[in-house]
């Protein structure tokens, strides 16, 4: 029994879906170890390689300044690569190399999101794994792709979602474009990375063919613009930006409307949409506002989209004083669809659903102790995803993994003695 | 190395047969027949919301030439049925027989309710895969409360982290149905999962999947987590850049051309050389104030703690710099220094770039109801052997009854004129 499966505490019988699937893992950031966090979570053996030359930066990231910071010492980066196992493998060194060889050897698949040609120049190009593993499926996950004339430019998630157009999709027509408050490109590279993946793994059986697949990430935010993109061909429209309103379908009552403050701060919005008149008419009842139930330029869809400033700024009137969690049960016990705002504080505390289906699990590191996680966002009858440990310790797992691909201690001790592991 | 040639024109998952129903699961529909499944979308017979949701071509409204439709519905075919008829529940219970993956995206009763659902079909075949998207999930106390994207963006918690610097406005959602890409894109590594494993266990193991919108985008936020979980810290939302616990410089700025310039991390440069490559170019314009003042580099690539102010102050710099570049030059010649500087398109500004002709990422197709061939965003990954492709352009409402009923179903020709004169299809 493995580390990881010693650590499981879940006593849950159900198979992990992706039991036995092994992933040679060189992802690093967050685009690629998103991909491997949703298939170790899913049960496949995903064993992280680094090294100091190649460290997974975001083990700096965001430390507790209170503590001597350290390699181990990231929440960021343990809720990305919890469920994994780490190795170090210095591939700069012969017997380094070799470990990382020997993986390749023994996996269903390897994994990396260097920029396009470095895995390359590694020594690790799609022709070498092929040599080391005929079966091995090998996902490259760059910015701008391994082909095409700019394929050396460089991207972090928001340099991906600036190009692709998912920057200027966000915000208020008249003000900057506002974004993406985090990297929802490193995020779906990552989903897209999982998915392929797995076709790659369906693929592999079916015909018994293992395959390279070439993933740039800018194209995984541009297959996301089929609405703009096709609105400009047919129709010679540009894209201007909606805020949070509707226009295809027109709907209004559609937006954020600010609520009273809380403890922390003067702060708090809640999301209304009124789509059918029924809605349209218990959301006046709720704000006790007979007037604009009878108002004329709010008497129907139509109507209340043409008037949509003054409705907005009515409604908001009416919202200010309140407090928004209180407002979203009313509304929602009335069927319309309303929802706060929501901090992670609000999520991790008093969110009764995520509570309710156990979204935030606990589970133990060796150095950060035991803490929450973010769950996988699924929930399967015959099957489970796991929560059983944070991320693994810089190089934490080389003498179980190492001792898997068949090194003795003394070849392990040695290895380590020369700076190889 | 050329990762566009193929061997062949079977895409990864050529032959899973899937039926797809309701209107939250038309981006993992989507993404399954792209990639060479079968998938039918069973649509009522006015049709599925996003084809009367518009832009529709030419800005006129029609079911088979709605824009959002289109985008979300490539490869599939489609068949329309009233299941709340009784003929309608038997042409559904047939064509679940003959599909291995049901994507119900009809809400966490919309079938249940008519005895159409996963718990009568999955007791009748163990084998089958029945994956459910739902707002929050089949179970817990929100399980039937209403939403939409705007909603489920509010309560998973983007939107808290997105926006403006001056919080007197609001928070943003990302406009294009962000939540049902998440959740459908979760669903899609759940549902090839679950095939994996039914096909490597002895057992006919199907499953329920059970997949929550709510959850979907809730598990995508980032640093806001890690924040609160381990530092007891909530993050502001900034304009154009990373919420953040503190307040750092602009990452984004408004160029001589109008277009905007995303710098990375406030364009600081990762390493010593690259930033002497950019005060180089910066000298060019005489505009790398004092930054040559050995101090800053020293406090940027030599000391750990990173000197808050000092990075602002060359952040700030550097900001100054761009807004006397064209967004295009800033782009070009800060990658060229290997600078992670994006240009910030619109994204229709793509189909001019060559990047993307080189790598053959749009797919030219037809589009109903306008003359000329467009081009669709492609996909998001290259298989080097099974090319994941625009199998068929959006189909029409109903387009594939005669072909799905009579050739796969084995009803008769004559039947289908009376199945749609009384109401069922």
């Amino acid at each position: 029994m493995g580390v990881l499966e010693e650590a499981d505490r879940s006593g849950d019988a159900r198979p992990l879906p992706l039991a036995g699937v092994r992933v040679c893992d060189f992802t690093w950031i967050v685009a690629g170890p998103q991909a491997t966090r949703i298939l170790a979570d899913l049960g496949a053996d995903v064993v992280k390689v680094e090294n100091e030359s190649y460290l997974d930066s975001m083990r700096l990231g965001l430390q507790n300044p209170d503590r001597p910071p350290g390699y181990n010492g990231s929440g960021f980066h343990g809720n990305f690569s919890r469920n994994k196992r780490g190795i170090t493998a210095n591939l700069h060194h012969p017997s380094g190399r070799e470990a990382a060889e020997r993986l390749i050897a023994q996996s269903d698949i390897v994994i990396e999101n260097f920029s396009a040609g470095a895995f390359d120049r590694l020594g690790f190009g799609w022709e070498r794994l092929q040599e080391l593993n005929p079966d091995a499926i090998y996902i490259s996950l760059s910015g701008f792709g391994q082909t095409g004339r700019d394929n050396s430019y460089i991207t972090w998630g928001p340099t991906a979602a600036a190009v692709s157009g998912a920057t200027q999709m966000s915000g208020l027509p008249d003000e900057d474009p506002a974004g993406w408050g985090y990297s929802y490109l490193d995020h779906t590279a990552g989903y897209y990375g999982a998915i392929a993946a797995l076709m790659a793994l369906v693929h592999r059986r079916r015909t018994g063919e293992a395959q390279y697949v070439d993933m740039a990430q800018i194209e995984t935010g541009m297959v996301l613009t089929g609405v703009p993109v096709l609105d400009y061909q047919v129709n010679g429209r540009e894209y201007t930006r909606i805020g949070n309103r509707s226009e295809y379908p027109a709907i209004a009552p559609h937006n954020i409307y600010r609520c009273a403050g809380d403890a922390f701060e003067d702060d708090r919005w809640i999301a209304i949409v009124a789509e059918s008149e029924g809605q349209w008419a218990a959301l006046c009842e709720v704000l006790e506002a007979p007037e604009l139930a009878s108002d004329e330029r709010f008497a129907s869809n139509e109507a209340r989209k043409q008037h949509e400033d003054e409705l907005d700024a009515a409604i908001t009137a009416l919202t200010r004083p309140r407090d928004p969690r209180a407002l979203m049960y009313t509304l929602q016990a009335r069927g319309v669809a309303a929802g706060l705002c929501q901090r992670t504080d609000d999520k991790m505390e008093h969110d009764e659903q995520l509570a309710a289906r156990g979204f935030y699990p606990t589970a133990p590191h060796d150095e950060l102790g035991e803490h929450r996680y973010e769950g996988f966002p699924a929930q399967f009858s015959d099957a489970r995803w796991r929560m059983v440990r944070g991320a693994p310790l810089l190089g934490g797992d080389n003498m179980e993994v190492l001792s898997e691909l068949g090194y003795s201690p003394e070849e392990i001790g040695q290895m380590m003695a020369e700076l190889a592991v | 190395m050329a990762a566009t040639q193929t061997t062949g024109n079977a895409g990864p998952l050529e032959g899973l047969r899937v039926i797809e129903v309701g209107d939250l699961a038309e981006w993992a529909g989507k993404l399954l027949a792209d990639a060479g499944a079968d998938v039918v979308r069973v649509e009522p017979r006015d049709g599925a919301r996003s084809r009367h949701a518009g832009p529709y071509v030419g800005d006129r409204p029609d079911t088979n030439h709605s824009l959002r439709f289109a985008a979300a519905n490539t490869s599939k075919r489609s068949v329309t049925l009233d299941l709340g008829t009784d003929e309608g529940a038997s042409l559904w219970a047939d064509l679940v027989c003959r599909a291995e993956l049901v994507l119900d995206g009809a809400g966490p009763d919309g079938l249940e309710n008519i005895g159409l659902g996963a718990s009568r079909f999955r007791g009748e075949r163990a084998e089958l895969l029945w994956c459910s998207i739902t707002p929050f999930g089949l179970n817990g106390p929100w399980r039937d409360w209403a939403a939409n994207d705007l909603v489920q963006l509010a309560l998973g918690g983007p939107m808290m982290s997105t926006g403006y610097d001056d919080h007197s406005l609001p928070p943003i959602r990302a406009d294009g149905e962000h939540s049902i890409a998440m959740s459908n894109e979760y669903a899609v590594t759940a549902i090839l999962a679950a095939l994996w494993l039914r096909d490597e266990s002895d057992e006919a193991s199907g499953q329920l999947i059970d997949v929550s919108i709510h959850e979907s985008v809730g598990a995508t936020t980032e640093g806001s987590f890690p924040n609160w979980e381990y530092l007891g810290q909530r993050v502001l939302r900034q304009t154009g850049r990373h919420a953040a616990a503190q307040r750092n410089a602009r990452w984004q700025y408004k160029c001589t051309d109008g277009d905007y310039i995303l710098l990375m991390g406030g364009g600081v440069p990762r390493d010593g050389k690259i930033f002497a490559g950019l005060l180089e170019w910066m000298d060019e314009h005489d505009a790398a104030g004092d930054l040559h003042d050995p101090k800053y580099a020293q406090v940027l690539y030599t000391d750990p703690t990173m000197n808050v102010e000092v990075r602002n102050h060359v952040a700030t710099t550097i900001g100054e710099f761009v807004q006397q570049l064209t967004a295009e030059e800033a782009y070009r010649r800060g990658q060229s220094l290997h600078l992670p500087w994006g240009l910030v398109r619109r994204p229709e500004q793509n189909l001019a770039d060559p990047h993307w002709a080189d790598r053959e990422f749009f797919w030219e197709g037809e589009l109903s109801g306008h003359p000329e061939p467009v081009r669709y965003p492609g996909a998001p990954y290259k298989f080097l052997k099974s090319p994941v492709r625009l199998r068929r352009r959006p189909p029409l409402l109903g387009e594939h009854n005669h072909e799905v009923y009579v050739g796969e179903l084995g009803r008769s020709a004559d039947e289908l004129p009376q199945l749609a004169a009384s109401g069922v299809i």
